[in-house]
């Protein structure tokens, strides 16, 4: 519940609550009372409808119209003027003095009603049906259903039971009881209005002629929110019954939202009795993903049993043949060349590798005498702006809303961050301001209040000017106090008279709080730091840092960049770690998916990587390591809002792996006998939280820790929110940055703008798209349809110029890296520029910015 | 193309609306007359002309009767589309015979449409005419107290008013 609320006296069933006024009196009743008024088409999280009737009260009032008080009788119960009539709750929010009767045999025989009437036209094929045993319409017919059915079988509608609404959803148009949370849901909440009711009544089924069919990255969330089976995933449909699952938490291993899951799992026959994942479901943390997850997130998991998966060690023999080896053989080796590595080793790490894997790799390196720690992909930094401005402690999008301002700069959000899209969407349904500072049109732009366009590459300049027309704006001050360095910007002299910035640097002045989320579309690695350096000022010019709703969000590539950087590694690094002699590669393929690193490391002479699968970069490696997936192990991320959170084991092994964290600290063990092996990924998180400060409190325990959310989900009341899960693993913990702690001084370090230089020729702009070919998403066969096929995008004008059409093949040419792809040619690319999505294509795009040429 | 074709009149149908989406339901009678009925491609097109999800357009067919969907009934609608209304009061001066008499005449079901495409019959619910009744609805004008004479009569002209318009 939102704080700084009025509240009233409201009586249910007869005891008297305090409430906040103006809440729904479903959630009111649920949370205060622990009152379940059953419900099918009211959800919590969109707005009510009043379509199913299955939450009717007693309503009453027991105030006096003349003095607005209370009125009680003799022995102290409100004397109450009950309504003739039932009411819908879902329908009604509280005001002082109301009164509400949920145990009346009126009220009983109105929901008995109601469900009879419902399973009139629906089949009850529990025993077949998937959500059978975890179904909201089941657990209220158990309540409220009468024994024998008063309706013969062969009178009910029979309708098609397969449906596919695309190749992820199936709908069984028997069991939907026409309560419109999925087409709400793609409606309201996430703005794609592809799903709808055609015809009415009896006829009324859920249809979407979207092309593809149901095209929005969140299908999978109708599913759990369905009271009834009628929609399943193609992911779990007849996969198993839910009682037989265990729920195991665990994180989102692709986004830097740190979106939460539960796992459900089962020993399964046929993968030959081990443990495994039968589907992913949203686990609730109302300050990450609220109740929802993203469909990569849901479907991605099959990368995990995959049948390509490696599952020894291997050595490369002189002759260039790999050979498997024991664990023992292939650490020895690699402790051997470290051992003689006289210092020359680096590291370079992927967004999926845990905290704990990251600090014994780090141990490692330094123990051999090296320091070259990198990330990869190597496209974004800051870190330093983000210890000082990042997002305050208790951040939640959620609560932003009307004086609460968005700024999101070179990020294609939805494809970038998909839960941050759909959760700075909802904030702006609710009254706050969205600003972009973007050089394309992406899906935000029909949600933007400001859009200020600017070349790529330009961003930084684009900020600077937005900082330039704020302190030009009437009334703006700046508290010394505050910030160190205020000359460094005055002196740096911002353009404050661009067109339209104006208007824009008011609605940040005039914001109660505002949030920049900084992405990277368009600009170099250096360029990026600028870009983050100068967002960070305009926060601490403007006073909008330190509190919750304020500060910087890093839109990072992965789920653990964040929590790299935090460790000590560094975007900056990477490309000397890999031109050290040795180099250890960690869930990473640098040299699959950039042509400029295959240059790096080409100077190695032993590379070591560790992964999941057979990858550009295994193929130089002198030894190579299976890698264990994120279900099969336990360990930390941390997001892109500084959030610390657990995931957990879930899943039986395959093949014969050990966590990254066991393997660095063996090799550590074997180099130096006096450094103990690390017994558990809880035990090297204790290291952790001794030696880095900003994680002393992270131990697995406080990252455990829960508290009580609203909406509640995930009960035996699944009816309420659907079928997400509880959360039983922790909500995390975030670091507070700079800004928070009391009395230290910030610094503002102006960055120039820079001369833009005149364009000529084509540049290649990378862009992230949700859905790519990397081997740890495209495992999942069902998702190959929505993956895009290589394709680069061009304006009309340069297609034109170039002799090029829609559908066309042609091959991008950059410095002597060359790729095949088809043209797309449309309207929102801007001129100069080729947009080339990465990890679609067979051979690597650049990371960054470059030149390149078309050819046909 | 509508848009090519229509040019004129869908400028002055967006011309009376706030914003294009509100401009869905004209478009969709448009669209009806044209291709005689709405199917997949027609909905797509009008979603196009009002910056709409073709799903948000096929629910607004769904669910308003004026509209005639060829993919739900299978068929195409005709040229003239009789809605005959047959509810109470309508049958007590007589219409429910005059229908069964009107289905005979044009040899079609209830909700079909003759051999040639001219005619689609139906069955509706009150019109809003119960004292002049029978009545029916032509192409959404009415036709009032009606008998089989002066049906026959008019369906006469109707088939000689297409010839002619095929002729020249
Ligand atoms: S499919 Fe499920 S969520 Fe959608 S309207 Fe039917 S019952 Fe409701
Ligand atoms: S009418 Fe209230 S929950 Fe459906």
């Amino acid at each position: 519940m939102p704080d700084k609320v009025e509240f009233v006296t409201i009586f249910i069933d007869g005891e008297a609550y305090q409430v906040p006024k103006g809440a729904n009196l479903v959630d009111v009743a649920k949370f205060y009372a622990d009152n379940d008024i059953p419900v099918f088409c009211y959800h919590p999280k969109m707005s009510p409808v009043g379509m199913c009737r299955m939450c009717l009260v007693e309503l009453g009032n027991s105030v006096d119209r003349q003095t607005n008080d209370i009125k009680y009788n003799a022995d102290g119960k409100p004397e109450v003027m009950w309504f003739p009539k039932l009411q819908t709750a879902c329908t009604t929010t509280v005001t002082h003095g109301m009164a509400v009767r949920t145990d009346t045999p009126k009220v009983t025989d109105a929901r008995d009603d109601v469900i009879e009437f419902i399973l009139t036209s629906h089949p009850l094929d529990c025993p077949i049906c998937d959500k059978g045993g975890e179904c909201p319409l089941q657990n209220l017919t158990m309540r409220h259903g009468a024994g024998v059915s008063r309706f013969d079988f062969d009178n009910k509608l029979h309708l098609d039971k397969h449906v596919p609404l695309g190749e992820l959803i199936y709908l069984d148009r028997e069991r939907c009881i026409q309560c419109a949370r999925c087409t709400r849901f793609c409606d309201e909440v996430v703005g794609d209005p592809v799903l709808g009711f055609h015809e009415r009544g009896r006829s009324l089924q859920i249809v979407t002629l979207s092309d593809p069919p149901f095209d929005t990255y969140f299908s999978g969330n109708t599913t759990d929110i369905c009271p009834v089976g009628a929609l399943t995933t193609a992911d779990f449909r007849f996969g198993a019954r839910p009682w037989e699952l265990n729920e195991v938490p665990s994180l989102d291993p692709y986004g830097p939202e740190g979106a939460n899951i539960s796992l459900s799992t089962r020993l399964d026959r046929d993968s030959g009795g081990v443990t495994i994942i039968k589907r992913v479901m949203p686990r609730q943390n109302e300050y990450v993903n609220e109740i929802w997850i993203s469909d990569k997130t849901r479907f991605g998991h099959h990368h995990s049993r995959a049948e390509n998966r490696l599952s020894k060690p291997m050595v490369r023999r002189e002759d260039g043949t790999l050979e498997t080896v024991s664990w023992n053989e292939a650490l020895n080796t690699i402790a051997e060349v470290l051992k003689k590595s006289a210092g020359s080793v680096g590291a370079v790490a992927g967004p999926m590798v845990s905290n704990e894997d990251l600090w014994e790799l780090r141990q490692l390196v330094e123990l051999t005498g090296g320091s070259k720690l990198g990330i990869w992909p190597a496209t974004m930094t800051g870190a330093e702006a983000v210890a000082q401005v990042g997002v305050g402690t208790g951040t939640n999008f959620k609560d932003m809303g009307k004086g609460t301002t968005i700024v999101v700069v070179a990020s294609d959000l939805e494809e970038e961050a998909p839960i941050w899209f759909l959760r700075t969407k909802q904030a702006r349904d609710r009254g706050a301001k969205l600003m972009l500072l973007t050089a394309r049109p992406t899906k935000l732009d029909k949600y933007a209040a400001c859009i200020l366009r600017h070349h790529h590459g330009e961003t930084l300049n684009a900020v600077n000017n937005l900082i330039g027309a704020v302190l030009s704006s009437d009334g703006f001050t700046f508290e010394e106090s505050r910030a160190e360095g205020f000359d460094t910007v005055k002196k740096a002299k911002y353009k404050g008279d661009e067109a339209g910035y104006d208007e824009a640097a008011k609605m940040i002045t005039g914001a109660e709080n505002v949030v920049v989320l900084v992405g990277h579309e368009g600009l170099t690695l250096a360029q990026h730091g600028d870009v983050m350096q100068s967002a960070a000022n305009l926060l601490i010019l403007t006073g909008h840092v330190g509190k919750p709703n304020n500060g910087l969000i890093p839109v990072w590539p992965g789920a653990n960049t964040q929590g790299a950087l935090d460790l000590g590694f560094s975007a900056e690094a990477t490309a000397d770690a890999l031109s050290q002699s040795v180099v250890i590669v960690a869930g990473a393929d640098p040299v699959g998916t950039d042509p400029a690193a295959k240059a790096f490391i080409a100077s190695a002479d032993f590379v070591i990587a560790l992964s999941m699968f057979d990858t550009a970069t295994t193929a130089i490696a002198k030894v190579i390591l299976p890698r264990q997936s994120v279900p099969e192990r336990d360990g930390t991320f941390t997001n892109g809002e500084r959030r610390v959170q657990r995931f957990y084991t879930a899943q039986g092994l395959i093949g014969d792996t050990r966590p990254d964290w066991k393997v660095f600290s063996q090799l550590s063990n074997l180099i130096d006998p006096a450094v103990k092996v690390r017994l558990s990924a809880a035990a090297v998180m204790a290291e952790i939280t001794k030696n880095v400060p900003r994680y002393a409190e992270m131990s697995y325990k406080n990252l455990a820790r829960m508290e009580k959310q609203f909406p509640d989900v995930g009960g035996d009341d699944l009816y309420y929110g659907g079928t997400a899960y509880g959360n039983h693993g922790g909500l995390g913990v975030q670091w507070p940055v700079d800004a928070e702690a009391a009395g230290k001084k910030l610094t503002l370090k102006a960055v120039k703008s820079e001369k833009t230089a005149k364009r000529k020729g084509l540049v290649a702009v990378p862009v992230r798209r949700l859905y790519d070919r990397s081997p740890e998403f495209s495992a999942s066969q069902m998702m190959h349809q929505r993956i895009p096929s290589a394709y680069a995008q061009l304006s009309r004008k340069d297609a034109e110029k170039l002799k090029v059409v829609e559908g066309d093949d042609i091959t991008l040419v950059f410095g002597d890296g060359k790729v095949r792809v088809t043209a797309k040619v449309d309207g929102s690319t801007p001129e100069g520029v080729v947009l080339v999505p990465v990890n679609l294509t067979d051979n690597p795009v650049p990371t960054a910015p470059m030149a390149v040429e078309v050819e046909k | 193309m509508l848009a090519e074709k229509y040019a004129d009149k869908i400028a002055k149908i967006r011309s009376k609306y706030p914003d294009l989406r509100s401009t869905v339901m004209p478009l969709l009678y448009i669209a009806q007359e044209e291709y005689g009925g709405l199917d997949e491609s027609s909905l797509r097109e009008v979603a196009e002309l009002c910056d709409l999800d073709p799903t948000e357009v096929k629910t607004i067919a769904g669910f308003y009767t004026m509209y005639w969907e060829n993919d739900e009934k299978g068929y195409k609608k005709g040229k003239y589309w009789l809605q005959v209304c047959t509810d109470l009061p309508c049958a007590l001066r007589g219409a429910d015979q005059f229908f069964e008499q009107l289905l005979d005449h044009l040899g079609v079901e209830d909700g079909g449409t003759t051999e040639d495409g001219m005619f689609t019959v139906e069955h509706v619910m009150c019109l809003a005419a119960c004292d002049k009744a029978p009545m029916l609805q032509c192409n959404f004008h009415f036709l009032e107290n009606l008998d089989m004479e002066k049906m026959k009569a008019k369906i006469e002209e109707w088939r000689a008013e297409a010839k002619e318009r095929e002729n020249g």
